[in-house]
């Protein structure tokens, strides 16, 4: 029997799994680092590192950013150098000892190291901004937005030079959604413009430093951005919605890049969810997709789901679909 | 290209800048105020059906509205106590808990440039401030909600009930990521659209 990481890399090499891999099994996520995170807990309002009020309203399953006249950060683009300062990335002495500490009791052999990072540069700008501001301001105002996105690209750049030095990571789970259930925010020659040379610039320092899998999630339709992905890097397309065609993007890229995703999270993962409903949908999206260049995974961002059970549950389903498939 | 076609042209390019001066020459060169304002509702129109079938973006989009936008303002006062291109007031809002307002924005841009009198109710509207709505504002003919989650999906339910047990003639469109044309009838949506410039045509349909 393969172990996790040589399954993984037989999947992705288009080689012999042995079997399917479940969702985030090679991933071992190191959420102790010292990320100067501010976010919400369910029921609470905070203002970010950014300055960007984010709330979670009680009850709800996310926690968003809060874009009204009297809390949104950034009005116009083009006054950027006035409004966005990039959190600093100091840390006081032994803030990274969990991460190390945690890093240190992985099991190497059967697990990657993982780091995350969320949000991404193009979720940044609307974080900042609001969303139509955001989009309009791309035809609008465009050299103040690339100034932005490089001013953006550098901190993430710091940031990626901190978690390289002090973990080491073997893969970078990198969050940015880049478009709705049915289609891209912006228009691919549009993100090509924007958004390409940045993340050849961040994931290929990933890449120069040790980081084997750049795992990228983007919990939308992304189809036609899929030659810009493997043109920036990415090992692993994280999110995949049925909404793309899945079966078809694996005949176009695979060996190229790696889908993982297939499983609706709106179908399996809500308050009433049932094993039949996920037995269903695992089965539909294993037999759809096949073993190779290929995850089944609920579209998730990070291991787990909304409602406790349901990642587990979809394990259980997987391996069943294993047993009858290979 | 006459004036009218130069300002159905920045419409649809979404020249935010240069509409007021071109709806202005239009106006100057004689052409009737009801006139530009038909070419710019066609022209969203147009925006609309490549944004449905995929061929734009939600920037093009945007932008577009926002030129339509900046047009009617040049417009207003020429045309200041007519209100023959009304399509009636209709009420929008994110339903309870749901904080979600990027389709709900592109909706009632639509609908705006469709002819309707849109009054925007924000996001994590409870059901009865809709009822509430349509009692505070003068000739309303439509509501629309929006819900993105799906754990939002029974307050996108309970708000089409409530409306519809105060006003059971309201028309009511729904709509949303989650929302399937199924799911809006079990609800007793009078409709649906899976996108905003088809909810431009639908909302048009259930008014007429």
């Amino acid at each position: 029997m393969l172990t996790i990481k040589e399954n993984l890399k037989e999947v992705m090499t288009g080689g012999k799994p042995d079997r399917f891999v479940k969702q985030y099994e090679f991933l071992q996520m190191i959420m102790s680092v010292p990320s100067g995170r501010v976010k919400p807990v369910m029921g609470e309002e905070v203002v970010n590192e950014w300055g960007v009020t984010i709330r979670w309203p009680e009850g709800q399953i996310a926690a968003f950013p809060v874009h009204d006249a009297e809390h949104i950060l950034l009005k116009d683009v083009t006054e950027w150098k006035e409004y966005v300062k990039a959190p600093s990335l100091v840390r006081p002495e032994g803030a990274w000892d969990q991460a190390i500490a945690d890093v240190k009791a992985t099991d190497r052999d059967n697990k990657y190291i993982g780091v995350f990072y969320a949000p991404g540069l193009f979720e940044m700008t609307h974080y900042l901004m609001g969303m139509e501001n955001a989009l309009m301001s791309f035809y609008e105002e465009p050299e103040a937005m690339h100034e932005l996105i490089d001013y953006l690209t550098q901190y993430e750049m710091d940031y990626a030079k901190e978690m390289v030095d002090h973990l080491h990571p073997d893969a970078i789970l990198h969050h940015d959604d880049w478009g709705s259930q049915i289609s891209t925010f912006l228009s691919p020659a549009m993100f090509e413009e924007f958004f390409l040379e940045s993340y050849k610039k961040i994931y290929g320092f990933y890449k120069a430093n040790g980081v084997e899998l750049i795992v990228h999630h983007s919990d939308s339709f992304a189809a036609t951005l899929v030659p810009n992905m493997i043109e920036m890097g990415v090992d692993i397309w994280q999110g995949v919605m049925n909404t793309n065609n899945i079966p078809e993007m694996i005949k176009q890229y695979g060996g190229k890049i790696t889908f993982m995703g297939g499983i609706h999270s709106g179908i399996i993962d809500h308050p009433d969810w049932s094993q039949e409903q996920i037995a269903a949908e695992v089965k539909r999206t294993c037999e759809e997709n096949g073993k190779l260049y290929f995850i089944p995974s609920s579209c998730q961002g990070l291991p787990g789901s909304s409602f406790p059970g349901v990642y587990e549950a979809t394990d259980v389903e997987i391996d069943k679909m294993t047993k009858k498939l290979f | 290209m006459s004036k009218i076609e130069d300002v159905k042209a920045l419409v649809e390019a979404g020249k935010s800048k240069k509409i007021a001066a071109a709806v202005q020459e239009a106006l100057d060169a004689g052409d009737k105020a009801q006139d530009i304002l038909d070419a710019m509702v066609a022209s969203m129109s147009v925006v609309g059906d490549k944004f449905s079938a995929g061929e734009i973006f939600v920037p093009e989009m945007l932008i577009a509205a926002k030129s339509m936008s900046k047009g009617v303002e040049v417009l207003k006062p020429v045309m200041a106590g007519d209100t023959s291109n009304s399509l009636g007031t209709c009420i929008m809002g994110t339903v309870a808990g749901d904080l979600h307002d990027i389709g709900k924005n592109l909706v009632v841009m639509m609908l705006e440039s469709a002819g309707f009198d849109m009054v925007d109710l924000g996001v994590d509207v409870a059901a009865e401030k809709f009822v509430q709505a349509v009692k505070d504002n003068d000739n309303v003919v439509l509501v629309a909600c929006s819900g993105l989650l799906t754990t939002t999906m029974p307050a996108l339910k309970e708000a089409v009930k409530t409306v519809k047990a105060a006003f059971p003639d309201m028309k009511v469109i729904v709509g949303g990521a989650p929302v399937t044309p199924e799911y809006a009838a079990e609800i007793g949506a009078d409709g649906y659209a899976p996108d905003a410039g088809s909810a431009a045509v639908k909302a048009k349909e259930l008014v007429a």
